[in-house]
């Protein structure tokens, strides 16, 4: 296990390396847009190149590289062109603020998801079963974007019964949370209500069910004993799966409701060019994405002791 | 000329009126000006506002209605705008961070949401006959937050600040033709120029203007964290692209403010957000609603849709010196193929004034009427036939949606009405942050020109041959020359009619197509009062207040 660990966490490394490099190339392959973007699209040529001369940017690109590698790797994220602080400063709070929004979808969408997947798992085929499907179906194919704006035409235009932007400007708001919650909820909660039916279902046909089954135990009994442990290993991925997504992914429900999050400082660093800002975040999100990884590969241990770590780390080589 | 009480019109500086003050006054009283233009050209030429007005309304020239019931003192008020980094104002790139310091900072001379110039921390000013020597004597008793008193070295020291030569300001570029700040006393100075400039009031009250304290740099060059300023409010929180507060202060030089207290919230890019925002009573103000929102702002109850006119717009220009928009046969077919008046009742569903491809808008104060423009397509397809295009052309037209889709929108306009004259327009969409950096570099683009106070400032960034802005590179010694005279002309209406040359080389040498002039949409609920649409988003929130 320690073993696995320490591979997990070295392959980490070096994918922060990869991604690092890659979005310096991305970024700085036009240096001249940068000091544009910072000076204004009215500056002179002249004063763009003194901007450029007074914050480095006219050593060449692997100086450039490795001087923020080694100032990165002790701690000094570098300055942020946007909002002109300390990168590190930035990423906390927002990283926190997301950490809230998905802490909070979680919460509301696996009971739900997990109730509504093994009611429809259980008996397969039931009007039950068939209404959670296209329940299931529709919410997951409709796009965040879409239920956005349909959920605040409802409830805050047409209502007014919900804020309609989530800035938590006055402090911490339970009811700016709940759009958003909503319409991230909608989207994943269909998903894992389907993962985890046909799980139930797999697990229910299997021999030790059948011969629960047959000794009279009771359905809650076989439910909760036998089926649901084994079944749970295909939505655990699934829900861990879904961290990265939250952390990073939410951009769309972030910007729609102004939610000042970790999607929201992506969006904005990437729409400014906003490299080391855009640097950092990549690098939070490798980290979140390989933790969240190992979390999961150790929860699979504790569902299903067969499953051993032994070899793994050999075998797999990556995720 | 008898009857005409120029007695009642008093300079600001003291002494002589200016010569041009009194044709100026005879074209008032025989209705040729209408009243803004004469408040706009009075105050220009150093005449004070109150005998300006006091001499319109012995006219008979009444102004527009003012606002309904009392004032109301007190109260918060919430306003959605983006909260921008700006430590040093001088060097802000957006008219979105000017809002909040406006409410501290202050500027020399202002113009209004009338688009009239008004004195401000200047009292009054005086140019030159020749338009190359400009005086201006300073408010007294006009006191810094931190208690000092504002005086001509406050000016002089933001002047050397923009001019230094290593100044990063945009500042540096639009007052390189003063050569001299001479102090006079401690309430006056003389600026000097290496040429006749019209618009100089006008000009110090750009966004990257503002008159920062005398120690600004040794307290170090952060005004976030020294938010010292002349105006009716202190900052008292600023947190970028979350919050910023403003609170009324005590001790200010003019009439004290209506609102306790100003919240700026910054609500992201998505103007969606913005209007669900205001429609559950989140924010009082909106900053900016564009025309894609404007038909839901206006269903929403309590809620009130701002309009007003700008001379803003966008224009489709070409590379003059670029294959093929080298060969004026191109252009000619680009302009005489493009409807503009589609382009304005399609892609901003008519909310606006159609332009007219020289860049003057009719309610610019020197705008002279031409003739319409007609559009012609079996004339255009000629041209492009004696060009060599006999079976049309491919041209690439790059949109970057600073503004918003509807750039996009009149462009697909424009592709749609080139087809039917054979020209293959390809539109190359791109984010605005990416559009940004090339906005002046391609041969064939949609740039979004702000407004302006005089049409001659936007004509002489943008038009005259090697000007910094001028994107389309047009080069014409008759038009630098025409340009010239209307831009040493005082009075509004000799300057118009100088105009008709400058506007007819412009649209004759088919620079830019024009669709339309766009106007500006803001929305409030229904509790503000007294905020107006500013047609260079320059707000001012001391007469603001709520019910």
């Amino acid at each position: 296990m320690k073993r696995y660990i320490a591979i997990k966490l070295g392959e980490m490394i070096l994918v922060m390396l990869a991604v690092s490099f890659i979005v310096h190339v991305a970024l700085e392959l036009n240096v001249g847009d940068v000091a544009a973007k910072v000076l204004g699209q009215f500056s002179t040529a002249a004063q763009r190149q003194v901007w450029l001369k007074e914050n480095g940017y006219l050593d060449p690109f692997l100086v450039r590289y490795f001087r923020w590698l080694g100032h990165f790797i002790v701690g000094d994220w570098g300055q942020s062109l946007r909002f002109r602080t300390e990168v590190i400063s930035l990423i906390g709070p927002r990283l926190a603020a997301t950490g809230i929004l998905a802490a909070a979808t979680l919460l509301v969408t696996v009971p739900i998801a997990l109730l509504l997947g093994i009611a429809a798992g259980v008996r397969e085929g039931s009007l039950l079963d068939r209404g959670i499907t296209v329940f299931s179906v529709l919410t997951t194919s409709i796009p965040e974007f879409a239920s956005a704006v349909f959920l605040s035409a409802v409830f805050v235009f047409w209502l007014g019964l919900l804020p309609g932007a989530s800035t938590m400007t006055a402090g911490f708001s339970p009811a700016e949370l709940v759009l958003p919650v909503m319409v991230l909820s909608l989207y994943t909660a269909g998903y894992l209500a389907r993962m985890t039916r046909s799980s139930m279902i797999e697990a229910m046909a299997s021999p030790y069910v059948r011969t629960a089954m047959m000794k009279g135990a009771s359905l809650p009994r076989i439910v909760f004993r036998h089926a649901l442990r084994n079944a749970l290993i295909a939505p655990i991925t699934v829900i861990m799966l879904q961290i990265p997504w939250l952390l990073s992914g939410v951009i769309v429900v972030e910007v729609f409701f102004a939610y000042k999050g970790f999607g929201t400082l992506l969006f904005e660093a990437a729409l400014n060019s906003d490299i080391y800002l855009i640097e950092a975040c990549a690098m939070v999100g490798v980290v979140v994405v390989v933790v969240t990884q190992l979390i999961s590969d150790m929860l699979y241990t504790w569902l299903n002791p067969r499953i051993s770590f032994r070899d793994v780390g050999r075998r797999e080589g990556g995720a | 000329m008898s009857g005409l009480k120029l007695g009642r019109l008093r300079s600001m500086l003291g002494g002589a009126l200016h010569p041009a003050v009194r044709p100026l006054a005879e074209q008032a009283t025989r209705g040729e000006i209408g009243r803004r233009e004469f408040l706009r050209t009075a105050a220009f030429l150093g005449v004070t506002a109150a005998s300006a007005k006091a001499f319109i309304g012995d006219l008979g020239l009444v102004g527009e209605a003012a606002a309904q019931g009392a004032p109301k003192q007190g109260g918060t008020l919430r306003f959605a705008c983006s909260v921008m980094e700006m430590k040093d104002p001088a060097l802000v790139t957006w008219a979105e961070p000017s809002n909040l310091y406006r409410n501290s900072l202050e500027f020399l001379a202002e113009v209004d949401a009338d688009n009239v110039t008004q004195p401000y921390l200047a009292e009054g000013w005086k140019p030159s006959d020749d338009l190359k020597t400009w005086t201006f004597k300073l408010r007294p008793g006009v006191k810094w937050s931190n208690g000092d008193d504002f005086t001509v070295e406050d000016v002089e020291f933001n002047f050397k600040r923009w001019q230094a030569p290593d100044s990063k300001s945009p500042n540096k570029t639009s007052f390189a033709m003063v050569t001299k700040f001479e102090k006079l006393s401690d309430l006056e100075f003389r600026l000097t120029l290496d040429r006749a400039v019209l618009a100089i009031p006008e000009m110090l009250y750009a966004y990257t203007c503002p008159i920062l304290h005398r120690k600004f740099d040794e307290m170090g060059s952060d005004w976030i964290k020294n938010p010292i300023g002349t105006g009716p409010f202190q900052m008292t929180e600023y947190k970028v692209s979350s919050i910023a507060k403003f609170k009324r202060r005590d001790g200010y030089w003019g009439k004290p403010a209506f609102l306790d207290e100003i919240q700026y919230i910054d609500l992201g890019t998505d103007i969606a957000a913005h209007v669900a925002a205001l429609a559950a009573g989140q924010v009082d103000v909106l900053y900016r609603v564009t025309i894609a929102e404007i038909e839901l702002v206006e269903k929403l109850p309590n809620v009130r849709l701002l309009r007003g006119k700008a001379a803003q717009t966008v224009v489709m220009r070409m590379q003059v010196d670029q294959k093929p928009f080298d060969d004026i046969r191109v252009r000619q077919a680009v302009c005489l193929a493009a409807d503009n008046q589609k382009m304005l009742e399609l892609a901003y569903r008519n909310r606006g004034v159609v332009g007219e491809n020289h860049h003057v808008a009719p309610f610019q104060p020197e705008y002279f009427k031409l003739p319409p423009l007609k559009r012609d397509v079996a004339k255009a397809k000629a041209l492009l036939a004696e060009a060599g295009y006999k079976d049309g052309i491919d041209l690439e037209l790059v949109v970057g949606n600073t503004q918003g889709k509807w750039e996009q929108d009149a462009s697909q306009v424009l592709q749609q009405a080139l087809a039917e004259a054979g020209i293959r327009l390809k539109l190359n969409v791109m984010p605005a942050a990416q559009y940004w950096p090339i906005w002046d570099k391609v041969p064939f683009g949609v740039t979004f020109w702000a407004h302006r106070p005089l049409a001659v400032m936007t004509l002489d960034l943008a038009y005259r041959s090697g000007a910094s802005w001028n994107e389309s590179h047009f080069s014409d010694k008759n038009f630098d020359a025409a340009l010239d005279k209307a831009m040493g002309i005082v009075n509004p209406r000799e300057r118009s009619q100088a105009m008709e040359q400058v506007e007819k080389i412009l649209q004759d040498s088919c620079v830019i197509v024009q669709p339309f002039w766009a106007d500006k949409f803001a929305a409030v609920s229904a509790k503000v009062n007294n905020h107006r649409p500013h047609p260079a988003d320059y707000f001012r929130m001391d007469r603001v207040w709520m019910t």
